[in-house]
């Protein structure tokens, strides 16, 4: 065997094995409840393909996941250890929405692009901030970005409560953003946003970005050593700061994206934590682009298959969260005992 | 509204956010950002409400509640101390789990994802009305809380003991503060940091309990709603330390108490919720901006070696 | 000798680390009430050795004999309880408690048995700083304390615990001239009181005049013990080595060289910290083109400074730099590199290297257009690799393909590429510091032929480093600095040891 798939072998495996226990412990948990917990587990994973409709709802989970594991992976790369994509995905929406909400006169040529560029800048502007605190003064970037979730999350319950609400509808919900910039559906597949095609060549644009640009390979040096990538003439500062613009305009375009393909409107609560899940892609994927693409599609067939089980078995379908916790739990664990002695 | 009532409601409304900050604080001086608080509240809540409305007894739901955030507080120092996972992303995981597991539990034993509101809940001990009148002012604050309230405010000094006044909390921060100087005192480093989870647990199982048992007597998925973040932030804005994170805490307690009564004014409760998370980053980043003057490194324009 | 001289002997000590061995064989005797030094070169296992007498390792095979007993020693609470005291090269203290309870960390006396008795930790810190006239105040927190009273406050720690056994580990690397003065007399005072002490360097000058004996480990075993005074610098060193040791010199009569222009200028560089203490002090001097300009100096002088001033990761308070004709006080890394500036940082691991990233990144990351590594605008992975395999070739990188990372080598095959990094894009100026610190003879030869080879091709090279004999044997001028000062600049020609030993301590010398 040569070194490339011994070393790729290595990579995989422990996230594999997080995945293999996980999914394990789940089938006692499902074969503890129901007689049927092959059907349970056939339905959690692959019902997705039973119908097209089915696969559409499966890809609309996955377009979020990639995009916002994809800015975990330029943070993380840049050695800024992002948690905020779950504001910068709200971020992203709202701007989106209150574009498509207040400007729906404006020409859909020019109105299309300027909501995704408002719900990417929203993104990259909470990115910013974090990125920021943590070149010019240190500042622990876990922590402002789980501040800036919260904070993120109150605004825009109090935009879609008190600025934009449809008053008609049921719940916290904005109104529509104008139709003519909803996105068309993905080719041959009516019900799937077109906005997994995007997330899809944003991947490899990622991949490309990262791994075959001298920029990416400052990035990377300055996330592993920063007094390293200093002492060579990278302005590593900078990089960090692009890095974090970078991660949060790509979890601001996934909420763009949610509104104008998928929901067509902000919802509160409208994700199932996809900030958390899409990091959990992408640590999973050893934050590397094309395995996070792979990891997002695994996990949007978990957590859309998680109805199907819940309607053909008995489960509950928050089978899936409480999975979920168990996965990210494992994940970074090691085989290996450290031991308490140390 | 008189003042007296204004700071009973401040300080009930604080003691969850000031057991959840007293228990991100003990990790924190063993170098550990503990994110699982939130977590560990939620389980200790949704047990409290369980065990009580199966057994009808205040005293076992309690106890069951503080027992079960800190089994989840070993079951996080298990997988990060010995199989080495990253405190961050298993005290995330923690929470997801928490969240999730009590979502399943409701669905699966209770059938009802929105939550449990048991008929009949037995009451916890509160301070009864009057038995304080003799005190002046703060007797009437006191009288009609629960005794989980009088913990908490004894937590404060009980911690600040345990941290600088026995053997035992100051190897916790030699652990936190120089592993390796702790680990050739002898030292167990693992299992210092190992303790000081656990603390956090029994904190946060107190918190939870709180939450759940005081007044509210059911349990919502996600009922705590951000107080574990809310508490962590308190301990960052006190700087680790117990009494000023105390202090910090009771102003978010009373930003709560606050963003309330205000949307009475219309002015939107968002904005104060905010308040503490704000006051977080601003704290923070205004304690490292001024450590950042006192030693700033030489540095060029435009071109800092951090 | 009788076992009651003996107060410990090791039989056969052998430690490996996986397939790794540290200790092949290592047998020493140490009497009692003697100082007794262990010489050994970087990674000979003298570290090694300590941590299994301390408690931190165990050995693989053989005995410990205290006293006359076997014993084992399973963790440092075990080590102390033997009367083992260990003082580490990096302090094992934790800054914000004070003296007191840092005497005290992991033992403190109890009151009630639950709290700490303060009044005690403190009453007996003082009573054990005034007995052995160390001044230290048990109420001042440590990371108030200079580096010289910190070790102090480590020897205490030992010497709280009643330690018959003092080890000491490295103690010099960290201390300035006078401080090292100040620990020779602890160590004097020490042994007047009956204390054995076991002394680890690789710098036997420093120790010699306290010593008693010195045993040798070379390459994880125990090769000779002498009595110090019987033998020369030279025989340890032979020992140290294992054949004699062939310096790499500047070739031909030094006076005889003639230099180009002037390619580095420093004119009155000054740099201060927070705290308004000069770290550097009006330093003026250049460098030649084709001229080796040494710098020594006792660590912590100025020279780690000097060198990230130059290079441009430290910004400087007053004066000038001027590079190739250009003023670059102000400049960037990244425009210094341009003007002509290749940089070896002293520490590899730190500022050298991303040890994560592999040989092919780490040897190409100032040098992906100027290697034609880009291809529109893109990385080529074939040229990359095809880059990086022709500069292990070249510099003779063991152990190493285009994809290993290269934390994984040794520490002489990662000099070997930060060298082919800087030196490929051919500076005018080469900023070398302590470009062997931690090598091994080998490595050590390989460096300074390719620091001799760039200065022989015409260009300017600044050499910074603390060993003497590295500085002799490559400079062509010897510049000291003492304190952020530069105290004089002397050539090669006129430049002994002593002189230049003199003014590193601070000392004006009579003789130039």
């Amino acid at each position: 065997m040569n070194e490339a798939a011994r070393s790729f072998l290595r990579a995989i495996g422990a996230p594999l094995g997080a995945i293999a226990l996980t999914m394990a412990l789940g089938f006692l948990l499902v074969a503890s409840i129901t007689d049927e917990p092959v059907q349970a587990y056939r339905d959690l994973l692959f019902a997705n393909f039973d119908s097209l409709g089915n696969f559409a709802l499966f890809l609309n989970r996955a377009t979020p996941l990639t995009l916002i594991a994809l800015g975990v992976i330029f943070s993380f790369r840049a050695g800024v250890f992002n948690v905020g994509g779950e504001g910068q995905l709200y971020a992203g929406a709202i701007a989106a929405t209150v574009v498509g909400v207040f400007f729906a006169d404006l020409p859909a040529v020019i109105l299309l692009p300027l909501a995704v560029a408002a719900g990417i800048a929203a993104g990259a502007f909470l990115g910013w901030i974090p990125g920021v605190l943590k070149v010019r003064l240190a500042v622990d970037e876990v922590v402002t970005t789980l501040m800036l979730n919260t904070i993120v999350l109150l605004f825009t319950s109090y935009l879609v409560n008190q600025v934009i609400r449809d008053t008609s509808a049921y719940g916290a919900v904005s109104r529509m953003v104008a139709k003519s910039i909803w996105l068309p559906p993905m080719p041959g597949v009516p019900g799937a946003t077109s906005g997994f095609l995007v997330a899809v060549v944003l991947a490899l644009v990622t991949w490309v970005v990262l791994f075959r640009t001298e920029w990416g390979a400052q990035l990377r040096a300055a996330g592993i050593n920063l007094r390293f990538a200093n002492a060579v003439g990278v302005p590593a500062n900078r990089r960090i700061i692009s890095a974090m613009l970078v991660a949060g305009g790509l979890a601001g375009l996934a909420g763009a994206l949610y509104v104008l393909g998928i929901g067509h409107r902000f919802e509160q609560n409208f994700s199932p934590a996809y900030g958390l899940v899409g990091l959990t892609c992408a640590l999973l994927a050893r934050i590397h682009p094309i395995g996070a693409l792979a990891t997002a599609l695994f996990y949007a067939m978990m957590l859309n298959g998680a109805a199907y089980m819940q309607i053909s078995t008995d489960v509950p379908r928050s089978l899936v969260n409480l999975l979920t916790g168990l996965l990210v739990l494992l994940m970074t664990a090691r085989l290996r005992k450290s031991g308490l002695r140390g | 509204m008189d003042i007296q009532s204004l700071l009973a409601s401040v300080l009930e409304q604080s003691t969850p956010i000031l057991l959840a900050a007293l228990a991100a604080m003990i990790t924190l001086r063993a170098n550990i950002l503990n994110v699982a608080v939130e977590g560990m509240m939620l389980v200790a809540a949704f047990t409290a409400i369980a065990v009580g409305n199966a057994t009808g007894s205040a005293s076992l739901a309690f106890l069951a509640a503080v027992a079960a955030a800190i089994l989840m507080s070993q079951l996080l120092a298990l997988l990060t101390l010995r199989f080495s996972a990253d405190f961050i992303v298993a005290g995330l995981g923690i929470n997801l789990l928490a969240a999730g597991g009590t979502l399943f539990a409701l669905e699966r034993f209770y059938n009802s994802p929105g939550g449990l509101r048991p008929p009949s809940f037995p009451d916890v001990w509160h301070i009864p009305d009057g038995s304080l009148s003799f005190v002046p002012f703060l007797g009437r604050i006191l009288e009609g809380q629960s005794f989980i309230v009088i913990l908490a405010l004894l937590a404060v000094p009980a911690t600040a003991v345990f941290l600088y006044q026995t053997p035992t909390g100051a190897n916790l921060r030699a652990a936190g503060e120089d592993e390796h100087a702790a680990r050739s005192a002898g030292i167990r480093v693992g299992l210092m940091k190992a303790l000081a989870v656990g603390i956090s647990g029994l904190l946060s199982g107190l918190a939870g309990a709180q939450l759940a048992m005081d007044k509210l007597h059911f349990f919502l998925p996600d009922m705590t709603s951000g107080r574990g973040f809310i508490g962590l932030a308190a301990t960052l804005f006190g700087g680790g330390l117990p009494w000023m994170t105390a202090a910090a805490s009771f102003l978010f307690g009373f930003f709560g108490a606050l963003g309330d009564r205000l949307q009475a004014f219309a002015i939107p409760s968002q904005f104060v919720l905010m308040l503490p998370y704000i006051a977080a980053i601003l704290g923070l980043t205004f304690a490292r901006w001024r450590a950042h003057r006192r030693n700033r490194p030489a540095r060029l324009p435009g071109h800092q070696t951090t | 000798m009788t076992d009651n001289d003996t107060i410990l002997s090791l039989r056969g000590i052998a430690k490996t680390f996986g397939e790794k061995v540290a200790l092949k064989r290592v047998d020493l005797d140490v009497r009692r009430g003697e100082v007794h030094v262990i010489c050994g070169e970087n990674g000979a296992g003298k570290s090694t050795l300590m941590n299994i007498l301390a408690g931190i390792h165990q050995p693989s095979a053989g005995e410990i004999v205290l006293n006359g007993e076997p014993v084992r020693i399973p963790d440092p609470i075990a080590a102390s309880a033997h009367g083992i005291g260990m003082v580490h090269q990096h302090f094992t203290l934790v800054p914000s408690m004070t003296v007191a309870e840092n005497l005290f960390l992991g033992r403190q006396p109890r009151r009630l048995g639950l709290f700490s008795d303060r009044a005690a930790m403190v009453d007996r810190a003082r009573e054990l700083s005034l007995r052995y006239n160390f001044g230290l105040d048990p109420n001042a927190p440590v990371g108030q304390l200079s580096v010289g009273q910190r070790q102090r406050v480590e020897i205490l720690k030992a010497l709280a615990f009643d330690a018959k056994l003092l080890i000491l580990d490295e103690p010099t690397a960290v201390l300035t001239p006078p401080e090292v003065d100040e620990l020779l007399q602890v160590i004097d005072g020490l042994r007047a009181r009956g204390r054995t002490i076991l002394f680890i360097t690789h710098k036997l000058r420093e120790v010699k005049s306290v010593s008693d004996r010195v045993t040798v480990i070379r390459h994880g075993e125990s090769i000779s013990t002498h009595r110090t005074a019987d033998v020369s610098e030279a025989d340890i060193a032979r020992d140290m080595v294992g054949r004699d040791v062939f310096l790499v010199g500047r070739k031909g009569d030094g006076a005889a060289r003639s230099f180009g222009a002037p390619v580095l200028k420093l004119d009155r560089v000054s740099m201060t910290n927070s705290h308004g203490r000069l770290l550097l002090d009006a330093i003026s001097f250049d460098v030649r083109a084709g001229e080796v300009m040494g710098i020594a100096g006792v660590d912590g002088n100025g020279q780690t400074e000097l060198s990230e001033a130059i290079a441009g990761l430290m910004a400087i308070q007053g004066g000038a730099i001027e590079l190739c004709g250009r003023d670059v006080t102000r400049a960037s890394v990244a425009e210094r590199q341009e003007a002509g500036l290749g940089f070896i940082p002293e520490d590899r691991l730190d500022r050298g290297l991303g040890v994560t990233m592999s040989v092919a990144e780490n040897v190409a990351a100032t040098n992906y257009s100027r290697a034609g590594i880009l291809r529109h605008g893109f990385v080529d992975r074939g040229r990359l690799d095809a880059f990086a395999a022709s500069k292990i070739k070249e510099f003779d990188v063991r152990g190493a393909q285009a994809s290993t990372p290269v934390g994984w080598l040794s520490g002489g095959n990662m000099q070997k590429v930060v060298i082919a990094r800087e030196l490929e894009r051919d500076p005018a100026l080469l900023v070398v510091c302590q470009p062997t610190r931690g090598l091994d003879i080998g490595a050590s030869e390989f460096v300074h032929e390719r620091i001799l080879a760039a200065a022989d091709r015409g260009h300017a090279v600044l050499l910074i480093s603390s060993e003497l004999s590295e500085i002799f044997a490559l400079s062509d001028r010897i510049g000291v600095m003492y304190s952020g000062r530069l105290m004089r600049v002397l050539d090669r020609a006129v430049a002994d040891e002593a002189t230049v030993g003199t003014l590193m301590n601070g000392g004006e010398a009579v003789a130039a």
